[in-house]
């Protein structure tokens, strides 16, 4: 009976289990992955189902698992796997969109009109909401009376997006008492949240 | 939100023409918003305007020789 190559991926991160075990997997018949956690061991189940091995799982206490995996005839080393890693590598942190403008692009101003207003339309009508927007720049004369996207902005703060509206902004413009949603923020609460964003995205 | 409105869509040719009859229906001071067109709803133009279908008849009309329709489509939610 062939050895068996014992590969241990505990402390390793996605995808280094995977790709240690189908490397191993290459070279020897029978293959002993030892995981720490349970997408590892997910993965590495996936992918030995993928190439057509046969796998046991032995459970070693908190976490750990033993993935016994016994190559199959049809072996094929060239065939592509991904590891999905994504509850290893979520990012953390708020979802954040920086609205830098009342227009979306460069180009023409008229069409950027139109492209932010079906921005922030589209945006609070997906389920994904981001946690906060920010406004800044022209970005403030979007929360203001007269608005055509107050309706969509009020939506969104009433489902919880944290709405900050930057008040050297709207100073600047001379429209702070016309304010309609969101909050007067500052650069120390706009640079925070920026920084602490999980996701930054602009449109 | 507003579950009990029902809304239609104006499209358009071109973008132009949803900007243009947005001047008019601002100039009438009658509501409505421009916004993506649903994706369920094919057409040229990416966006166009919805509007509270009781006005429909108003829409058209302050429209009407003004700027080319090309459909009025009701929402279904």
């Amino acid at each position: 009976m062939a050895d068996i190559k014992i590969i241990d991926a505990r402390g390793l991160s996605c995808p280094q289990p995977v790709v240690l075990t189908k490397k191993a997997l290459e070279d020897n018949a029978r293959v002993t992955t030892v995981v720490d956690n349970e997408t590892a061991l997910e993965n590495v189940k996936r992918l030995a189902g993928k190439f057509g091995c046969a796998v046991t799982v032995e459970p070693k206490g908190k976490s750990v698992y033993e993935i016994h995996i016994v190559r199959g005839t049809d072996f094929n080393k060239d065939q592509d796997f991904a590891a999905s890693c994504q509850t290893g590598t979520a990012p953390s942190g708020p979802f954040v969109i920086a609205v830098t403008e009342d227009k979306m692009g460069r180009g023409s101003d008229e069409l950027g009109a139109v492209l932010i207003k079906a921005f922030i339309h589209t945006v609070a009508g997906q389920a994904k909401k981001p946690d906060v927007m920010i406004l800044y720049n022209t970005g403030v004369k979007l929360t203001v009376q007269g608005s055509d996207v107050l309706e969509d902005l009020k939506q969104m703060e009433s489902e919880g997006v944290q709405i900050l509206v930057c008040g050297t902004c709207l100073n600047y413009f001379e429209i702070k008492d016309k304010l309609a949603v969101g909050i007067v923020s500052n650069m120390y609460d706009i640079v925070e949240t920026m920084s602490s964003a999980g996701r930054l995205l602009a449109p | 939100m507003k579950d009990k409105k029902t809304y239609a869509v104006v499209l358009f040719k071109a973008v132009s023409y949803a900007l243009k009859a947005e001047k008019i229906l601002k100039q009438e001071g009658l509501p409505h918003k421009l916004i993506p067109v649903p994706k369920q709803i094919s057409s040229d133009c990416g966006v166009c305007l919805r509007f509270e279908q009781n006005i429909q008849n108003q829409i058209e009309a302050a429209l009407l020789n003004k700027v080319e329709i090309e459909d009025i489509i009701t929402l279904d939610h």
